[in-house]
């Protein structure tokens, strides 16, 4: 069974259709990479999946529950978690505070103390090689480093799937290769699905995903292995633009 | 267990200042007049910093909330004074009638205003206090704009030397106990979850959510135990030291704006802040009175901004960021 399934999803924004009829399965374990370039939707796609936006048609189900217009912090309980575009830490709390919120409130139990989530954000920003900077304020951390606290935030709430947005834009290039193996180890370790939204950065798209949805003007163009995928005459006129006449 | 305790020492600092306070007052002669003045900023900034300071949202009507728990203690003393026996059970049934007025409007008030952000929530406030007090007397709510005076009552209930020893010092003395109490829920509140849901949705309330906070419920809970706290000064420290009252003078807007003040300049979201900002508040107002009559507001405002200005996270922020790497660090939270 599918761990995520979107049927016919449509959001629109007045006029403006940013999310045309996509469907799409994610399974357990998965590793996914959505692709598109600046304004194909993936964004408006993402914040549909964690319920920032709740869509005009279609239906979003999740671990075989109908979550479609189920307020957003009901959905990180069941084991849906995300990390943002631009990291958006609490700037004030400490680094430790910060991934102990994600273990308090989004685990799957949903009964975690302060202290056994303070336990937890120590082991996880072990994980993620933060433990200089547990107790900075999370406001004064290095891009890269608000980057690895989300990822640890979000490792906090022991999550089925991981939603990452961007995670690898404005890394440096040794950073994302340490960064992708990072992720994939745990997500191999902790079966967890990750659906990583990448608008520029390929090289990250190859190392890890196994599969790659393409969307192009809110509708989905191409769903296909990653090899396959990129090599699609679509997926290349959408980035290149069309081929010369000969 | 000896962990339990050590979370708790953050309130030592406070206490020990309310301590001082109470000592200067009870021992120096002349003195008692501005401790309790100084006892009612502390509590009002405790009180407001419970909602202002956690959630980073700015109530403009906060004053509201001291208004009904004022008239919760008047209510109470006005029609319960001619029963018999009952004695000191009045002020105590006046503090539950203040509690119970003050939730009631914080919840109808949150309600509808909490579903707001930012500069909107703050907008949409402003309104609840000016409405509440035309409500009260365009429609003649507990005798209109001519207000409660319960002298008379007090004295039967007490005694003169009852009510004129409960007027100039007990009530001083519950003001104190309040801002003692909303202390500790503070720090309770800052070492449990729903310390962490405030900060987090304080930051970034998008990202909270996602995180799985259900950030109405917290917001909501601060929001009540605020106006709560606001009920019970409003009952101690205006309708038992002055036993009347008028909804000009406890529908005040000028007391929000205190209010406000002494939170930014303590340190908003602070255990300690209130305690600073009261004090620096209450003390420059009182000697500036008197040393500078009527150029007192020309002097002060550029006080505030200088503090403001130097330190942005308030007095107790700074300190805070100061002692970080020091024995002191578990105090000053």
């Amino acid at each position: 069974m599918s761990l995520l399934k979107l049927e016919n999803v449509t959001k629109r924004f007045g006029g403006l259709i940013a999310v045309n009829k996509v469907s799409l399965e994610i399974s357990k374990g998965e590793f996914v990479g959505i692709v598109g370039p600046n304004g194909s939707g993936k964004t408006t796609l993402f914040n549909v999946i964690s319920g920032v936006y709740f869509p005009e048609e279609g239906r979003v189900i999740f671990d075989g529950l109908d979550i479609t217009t189920l307020q957003p912090y009901k959905r990180a309980p069941l084991g849906l978690g995300r990390t943002f575009q631009i990291p958006r830490p609490f700037a004030s709390a400490t680094v430790r505070e910060n991934v102990a919120v994600g273990a308090m409130f989004g685990s799957l139990s949903g009964k975690v103390g302060v202290d056994e989530s303070l336990e937890i954000a120590d082991q996880t920003i072990e994980r993620v090689r933060l433990q200089e900077h547990r107790d900075k304020p999370a406001g004064t951390l290095t891009p890269v480093e608000k980057k690895l606290m989300e990822i640890a935030r979000a490792l906090a709430m022991k999550p089925k799937l991981l939603l990452m947005d961007e995670a690898m834009a404005g890394m440096h290039p040794n950073d994302i290769d340490h960064m992708v193996a990072f992720i994939k180890q745990v997500a191999v370790e902790e079966k967890i699905a990750i659906v990583a939204m990448v608008e520029h950065i390929m090289r990250a798209v190859v190392g890890m995903a196994e599969k790659v949805i393409v969307l192009h003007q809110g509708s989905k163009i191409v769903d296909a292995p990653t090899k396959e995928a990129l090599e699609d005459p679509k997926v290349v006129e959408v980035y290149l633009g069309h081929p010369p006449e000969e | 267990m000896k962990k339990e305790i050590t979370k708790y020492y953050p309130l030592i600092p406070v206490f020990a200042a309310y301590l001082v306070l109470f000592l200067i007052g009870k021992n120096i002669s002349g003195m008692w007049q501005l401790v309790a003045m100084l006892l009612f900023y502390c509590a009002m900034g405790q009180a407001f910093n419970i909602f202002l300071g956690m959630t980073g949202y700015v109530d403009f009507g906060y004053v509201a909330f001291m208004g009904v728990g004022t008239y919760g203690m008047a209510l109470s003393i006005t029609n319960l004074a001619h029963i018999e026996g009952l004695g000191i059970g009045i002020i105590i049934i006046g503090f539950i009638l203040a509690l119970v007025m003050s939730t009631l409007l914080s919840m109808a008030v949150g309600a509808v205003a909490l579903r707001l952000r930012g500069a909107y929530f703050a907008i949409a406030t402003i309104g609840v206090n000016e409405g509440f007090r035309f409500l009260i007397e365009g429609a003649r709510i507990w005798n209109g704009s001519e207000g409660l005076i319960f002298t008379a009552q007090l004295n039967q209930i007490l005694g003169r030397e009852g009510a004129s020893s409960l007027m100039t010092f007990w009530a001083d003395i519950m003001v104190l106990i309040i801002a003692a109490l909303a202390a500790f829920v503070t720090l309770f509140y800052m070492r449990s979850k729903i310390g962490y849901a405030l900060t987090a949705l304080r930051e970034d309330e998008d990202a909270a959510k996602v995180m799985g906070i259900n950030v109405t419920k917290y917001k909501i809970i601060a929001f009540i135990t605020s106006a709560c706290f606001a009920g019970l000064v409003g009952a101690a420290s205006w309708a038992l030291k002055t036993p009347y009252v008028f909804p000009p003078e406890v529908f005040e807007i000028h007391y929000t704006i205190e209010a406000i003040i002494i939170v930014l300049l303590g340190g908003a979201g602070t255990l300690l802040g209130p305690v600073a900002g009261g004090l620096i508040y209450g003390i420059s107002k009182y000697y500036l009175a008197i040393f500078m009559p009527g150029f007192q507001l020309l002097v002060f405002a550029p006080i505030i901004i200088i503090i403001i200005v130097l330190f942005p996270e308030g007095v107790v922020g700074m300190l805070k960021s100061r002692t970080k790497d020091s024995v002191l660090a578990r105090f000053i939270i």
